[in-house]
């Protein structure tokens, strides 16, 4: 899957919890650090940025509710992969 | 609609009430309305009576919510002084509500001065902690410059703002003690402000979000609880009595905000 397409579906998922502005700019932030950039992103990579953007939602949405939100987002990039 | 969605409408239903009863105080408090029916009395002991609920919610769900994040959560102790700030208010305003209830406008100062003091560095600490638990989870806080320029910003204008609305209060007649503690509250504002307006651009990026309604009604509430005490300075310090009502109208406004958002988050976290 492209990084891009990535973000906004991370974005989208995210969106209702804590904005799409911050889930958005939130996501671009962790894909700096772990150095994903733009072009197609790797299963592993996508693990990883998940794994940070949990210990993010942690603070706002505490462990359970933050891991079962980052569940929906990794059914949402599933369908998606699937669909293509 | 259903049973739950009336009884969390309950609340705003109540408040907007609120509001709008101190808001026709405040605008006609000679109208036969507030003279003969809600008299003066009785809309400062209902007042009394609202700030200690509200203010008793807010600590408590505060408290909840950090009893619902785990040990290690880097915002768990914010939550937890939020809870305590709102619980010092609260006494503060406890000690108020033998004279309140009864209809009497309570001493100032008072023992209850203390406890309102003692409230700021818990609230300004559950700030400064809650920021740098989301500049550390990765979530994006602006840069050094962008942070430095907001605290600058809100400084100068503080500034600007407060020393013309302050002089009188400054310049005053009467007890020493009085008008420090009058000077005070507003001083201890702004202070609280700083961290205010770095969280505020937090949540701008929040908007629109169950988190984002969290941090608009506590930071709305805060707001109106600065927006309170430089009134109350205000209007003590010219002797203007007759505009009591529109500072209640803000006491009442802030904590009721701010119960609202402990609540939200409460829910949040609990569903």
């Amino acid at each position: 899957m492209e990084t891009s397409e990535t973000v906004r579906v991370v974005a989208q998922v995210l969106g209702p919890y804590i904005g799409e502005t911050m889930a958005r700019s939130a996501t671009e932030a962790h894909c700096e650090k772990l150095g994903i950039t733009d072009g197609s992103i790797s299963s592993e990579q996508t693990e990883a940025l998940l794994g940070k953007l949990a210990g993010g939602l942690n603070i706002f949405l505490g462990r359970d509710k933050a891991a079962a939100a980052i569940a929906e987002v990794r059914s949402a990039l599933r369908s998606r992969e699937a669909g293509r | 609609m259903t049973k739950s969605r009336g009884v969390d409408l309950l609340p705003w239903v109540i408040l907007a009430l609120v509001v709008v009863v101190y808001g026709g105080w405040a605008l006609a408090p000679s109208s036969a309305l507030y003279a003969d029916v809600l008299t003066p009395e009785l809309l400062l002991a209902a007042a009394a009576l609202v700030k200690l609920v509200y203010l008793l919610a807010g600590a408590l769900w505060a408290f909840a919510c950090r009893d619902r994040l785990e040990e290690d959560n880097p915002a768990r102790p914010a939550w937890a002084l939020l809870s305590v700030g709102l619980g010092a208010t609260f006494v503060g305003q406890l000690s108020y509500a033998p004279y309140q209830l009864l209809g009497r406008a309570a001493p100032f100062p008072s023992v209850g001065d203390l406890y309102f003091i003692l409230a700021y560095p818990f609230l300004v600490a559950a700030f400064v902690v809650l920021l740098r638990a989301y500049r550390e989870s990765g979530f994006p806080v602006g840069s050094l410059g962008e942070r430095l320029a907001i605290v600058c910003g809100v400084g100068l204008l503080a500034t600007v703002v407060a020393v013309p609305i302050l002089k009188p209060v400054v310049n005053a007649e009467g007890p020493l003690l009085e008008r420090v503690l009058t000077v005070m509250y507003p001083v201890l504002d702004l202070v609280l402000l700083v961290p205010l307006a770095l969280l505020l651009r937090v949540a701008l990026r929040l908007r629109g979000s169950h988190v984002g309604s969290v941090w608009a009604f506590i930071l709305g509430g805060m707001i109106f609880m600065c927006v309170g005490d430089i009134s109350f300075a205000y209007f003590s310090a010219l002797g203007w009595t007759h505009l009591d009502p529109f500072v209640h109208l803000t006491f009442i406004l802030s904590y009721g905000l701010i119960a609202g958002g402990a609540y939200r988050q409460y829910r949040l976290l609990h569903s």
